[in-house]
């Protein structure tokens, strides 16, 4: 057994695990953030997506020991509060969801997509990007347009956020 | 009655969603009760062998293990039933016990479980158990258990074939080819696919000694078909001693609907061991442990007339079921057969069914259940008999349609179509898809070097039929709904669907009405999800509660406000005097020392009277690049008859998830079995799943024929996506490959590589 310490959604989180113990397992099993999903075991599926660092990784490929000292964000870590994230929103607005199952990864990745690529998302763009996550249920028709409109509503939150910040001063 | 905001016909957004997206949903696998041990089963390496376990001492002894079990410590126990024997027929049925004895019959056929403080401790101690196989010949799949001298699979079951059924007059119809002007035959294998629900299966099982009482936690389609043969074929034991919970379910799509081996094996182990046992399957196990779909082998002939009249109809179906049967195996063949003749006006029809045993996985109902398999045979036979009389598709499918005058329609299959409007469906379609267009986009595709390809599919398909549900809605003291249904949502949003139908009739908002739904207790009876019914019964039942809910309400309503009922009407979540406003809302009724459980409370059944029959037209387009074979879906374009419209959003939501499947049956998906019986796609590396860049956008558009036998109109829309789509995409790709190569036949999946073959074949790409 090691020792692990990392920053989870802004709260300091530490244990002592098996050194093969995955990411994901940390953040389900010891953290009890059930949020995000396992959905394969062969790195295919992309329901296990959290930010590590500000950037979208399959949670299911990285061994927790490998993320001493990282900064996580997991689909609870997302939205401020009793506010959704826009990319939430969006989901939710363009039925981007069935099962819900491959929703977190999905929106963790959509988010990852946005802050690549920009507010203004083709939908080959998007098709292309999602290559990582998989989706049984919605056909994506509806994640694609819920993605486009993500990005471009985290623009306007952005742009609601400075000038939130810029009142403040 | 008014038209209520939230209610019926609104695209009202999910009020789940407010869970799934902040990742609060609970799927089985995130519920951990306290003291869990986990499961592990271990399963056959070999597709066909005699077994032993010589010693399971070392096992038994490995840290953490709390348990193991084999067949032989399961003598007590009932084996796993098969309910979906169709009523004409006659057949033996196989054992299929809880786990194997002596014989393994598939990869993946679980022959121990060991339960241990830890899943990896499990796992490991699996490894020590001295299991000695001895290996035997195997038939893989349909074609080689149908060879002369095929081995066999069950010893009362010759030559494999489970049954051999029949449907329609043989006499009549083969009179009918005699004097035909042309025949038209094909041959089409529809491929065997996996359900690959993103949330794989998942059981907890619980044992209260005090009360003995067990309890099953599991990600189902319905709590109570479970429970019902869990507790009594298999445990033997009371229905009310096993409750069944069903949490939040990561898609279904028909598999999850069945009994499994581990939900037995999970209750009798935490029994014994006095401490919850929880199994979760990985992926590669999803392949080998939960039932397959489709897996059929179909011959099909058209006699015609010189107009291009269908005359008569002859198919002959080949339906795989793997080695165990499924619960529903034997009838999701026999019921695509009793859907063959589609939307057409045939002259008379005559079908064979055989279901096949093989040493694979078992095969049962997969979105759409037989119904996929029909259309798939029947459109693309249809589309063989365009090209043979050189007519244009569509017009030979106007051509042969039942048409609104003949309904009531009786099909030779027994079935009774109530309505539909097919050639308006087809002729929306072809507006929609811009087909007076094609040739233009082909030539311009062409000269790009691609060959593009268009696809019709008119299907028609049959949806809740048989069991009824019965619910309730119930006003709760602070005002707020509580319906209670016996359906379960695998991620098609009920808790919204249902709401609404409330709301119709109550005027509150969607947020004020809950749903309880996979909880055997609270939840006295159901029949699940399955065959597109919840949305057609659950909400024609909620329609009937709803009603009489208000009723009573206004009842209580008029007695506190000492007004006659006439003159109340409900208004934003309160009852009020038209006109005025003296009013009540609904917080005070509950609270009104006048109303009473049973006043507050409405109970109601709804059993269909008939299947509800669905129908439409979906239109593919596809790009075909001839020198690598890759295929491209370029557009598509559907328009269905789906009776009514509870809610638009969560309707198209349904038919995309649909299409999505049968695009991916059509041009990736696929199940494949070596000689041996291997499994050689048993992970998402080797098994394709359509991912966002391989499908389209879909244009999809209803032109509703309200249903007679529902009593809102309804026809069910689950299933329907799948059924249309993978002979539309077919039908697309082999107009592209026969413009171009001259190709009139290719099998799913339409892979590059497949394609590329059969290009080869046909003199290769020029
Ligand atoms: S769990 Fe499938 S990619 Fe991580
Ligand atoms: S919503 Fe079910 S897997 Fe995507």
């Amino acid at each position: 057994m090691q020792k692990i310490s990392m920053i989870i959604n802004g709260r300091a989180a530490s244990g002592h695990v098996d050194s093969r113990t995955l990411l994901v397992q940390f953040i389900r099993d010891h953290e009890h953030l059930t949020g995000t999903h396992v959905g394969c075991d062969t790195s295919q599926c992309g329901a296990c997506v959290v930010h590590v660092e500000g950037k979208a990784v399959k949670s299911c490929t990285l061994l927790v020991l490998s993320c001493e000292g990282a900064n996580v964000t997991t689909i609870e870590g997302l939205a401020n509060g009793e506010q959704l994230h826009p990319m939430q929103a969006a989901f939710r607005e363009h039925h981007g969801l069935q099962c819900g199952y491959c929703t977190p990864g999905m929106i963790m990745a959509a988010v990852d997509i946005v802050n690549r690529k920009g507010h203004h998302l083709d939908e080959a763009t998007i098709r292309h990007e999602l290559e990582g996550n998989i989706c049984r249920c919605t056909g994506y028709h509806n994640i694609v347009k819920a993605v486009a409109a993500g990005a471009e509503a985290m623009q306007h939150d952005h742009a609601a956020e400075s000038a939130h910040a810029h009142a403040a001063e | 009655m008014k038209v209520m905001k939230f209610g019926i016909g609104q695209p009202m957004r999910r009020v789940e969603d407010l869970r799934f997206i902040t990742g609060k949903g609970q799927y089985t696998d995130d519920i951990q009760p306290k003291r869990a041990t986990f499961a592990y089963v271990l399963r056959s390496p070999h597709a066909h062998a005699r077994f032993k376990i010589s010693d399971t001492a070392a096992a038994r002894a490995a840290p953490g293990v709390l348990l193991v079990l084999t067949a032989s410590d399961l003598a007590h126990l009932g084996t796993i039933p098969c309910n979906g024997v169709p009523d004409d027929v006659d057949m033996v049925l196989p054992d299929y016990p809880v786990l194997a004895r002596d014989i393994v019959r598939h990869v993946g056929d679980a022959v121990a479980l060991v339960v241990a403080e830890t899943l990896a401790e499990a796992r490991e101690a699996a490894e020590l158990l001295e299991v000695t196989y001895s290996s035997l010949p195997a038939a893989s799949g349909i074609t080689a258990a149908m060879a002369v001298g095929a081995p066999q699979v069950w010893p009362d079951v010759p030559g494999n074939v489970g049954y051999d059924t029949s449907m329609g007059d043989a006499v009549k119809t083969e009179a009918a080819f005699a004097k035909a002007a042309k025949v038209v035959s094909i041959d089409v294998v529809n491929n065997r696919v996996v359900a690959n629900y993103m949330e794989t299966r998942a059981a907890i099982g619980e044992y209260d000694a005090k009360r003995d009482v067990f309890t099953l936690t599991t990600g189902s389609q319905g709590v109570h078909g479970i429970r019902k043969t869990v507790a009594q074929t298999i445990l033997k034991i009371d229905t009310l001693k096993l409750h069944v919970k069903t949490p939040d379910v990561g898609g279904g799509f028909g598999t999850k609907g069945f009994v499994y081996r581990e939900y037995p094996l999970v209750l009798e182990a935490a029994k014994r061991i006095g401490r919850p046992v929880k199994w979760v399957a990985d992926r590669s196990e999803h392949f080998v442990s939960d039932a397959q779909g489709r897996d059929n082998i179909t011959t099909a002939h058209m006699a015609l007339d010189a107009r291009g009249r269908f005359l008569a109809m002859k198919v002959d179906i080949l339906g795989g079921v793997g080695a165990y049967l499924s619960a529903f195996a034997p009838y999701v063949p026999w019921l695509g057969m009793s859907m063959a003749t589609g939307c057409y006006d045939i002259g008379s029809f005559f079908g064979r069914t055989r279901i096949v045993y093989s040493h694979t996985v078992p095969v049962d109902a997969y979105r759409g259940a037989g119904r996929p398999e029909a259309a798939y045979v029947l459109e693309r036979l249809v589309d063989a008999c365009a090209r043979e009389m050189k007519m244009p598709p569509e017009k030979i499918r106007a051509l042969n349609f039942v048409t609104p005058k003949q309904m009531p329609y009786e099909t030779l299959t027994n079935r009774t179509y109530d309505v539909g409007d097919f050639a308006g469906a087809l002729k929306a379609a072809l507006a929609k898809a811009d087909y007076a267009g094609f040739s233009k986009r082909a030539k311009l595709a062409s000269k790009a070097g691609k060959l593009r390809g268009i696809g019709i599919a008119s299907y028609i398909e049959c949806t809740a039929w048989g069991d009824g549900e019965e619910g309730s809605v119930e006003l709760r003291p602070d005002g707020t709904f509580l319906m209670r249904v016996g359906t379960q949502s695998n991620g098609q949003g009920h808790e919204t669907a249902y709401a609404q139908v409330v709301a119709h009739y109550l005027d509150v908002p969607l947020e004020r009405i809950a749903l309880i739904q996979g909880d055997s207790v609270q939840v006295p009876t159901g029949n699940g999800t399955g065959g597109s019914r919840s949305i057609p019964v659950g909400a024609a039942m909620l329609t009937r509660a709803s009603v009489i809910l208000v009723k009573q309400l206004k009842d209580l309503a008029s007695d506190i406000l000492e007004t006659a009922v006439t003159d109340l009407e409900i208004e934003d979540g309160a009852i009020r005097v038209a006109g005025t406003d003296r009013q009540v809302t609904y917080g005070q009724i509950a609270a009104s020392p006048k109303a009473s459980k049973a006043k507050l409370k409405a109970t109601a059944e709804f059993v269909p009277p008939e299947a509800t029959y669905p129908n439409g037209t979906h239109i593919c387009e596809v790009e075909i690049d001839p020198q690598t074979g890759e295929t491209s879906v370029v557009g598509y374009h559907l328009v269905d008859d789906f009776g009514m419209t509870l809610n638009p959003l969560l309707l198209a939501g349904q038919v995309h998830g649909g299409i999505g499947q049968g695009i991916g049956q059509a041009l990736m998906e696929n199940t494949v079995f070596d000689g041996e019986g291997q499994l050689i796609s048993a992970s998402l590396m080797d098994y394709a799943l359509p991912r966002a860049d391989h499908l389209p956008s879909y244009d999809f558009e209803t032109r509703n024929v309200p249903s007679t036998t529902n009593p809102m109109g309804l026809k069910g829309a689950g299933e329907a996506g799948s059924i249309g789509s993978s002979p539309a995409v077919m039908n697309a790709v082999i107009d592209a490959l026969y413009r171009g190569y001259g190709i009139t036949t290719l099998d799913m999946p339409a892979t590059p590589h497949k394609i590329f073959e059969a290009i080869r074949d046909a003199g290769g790409y020029r």
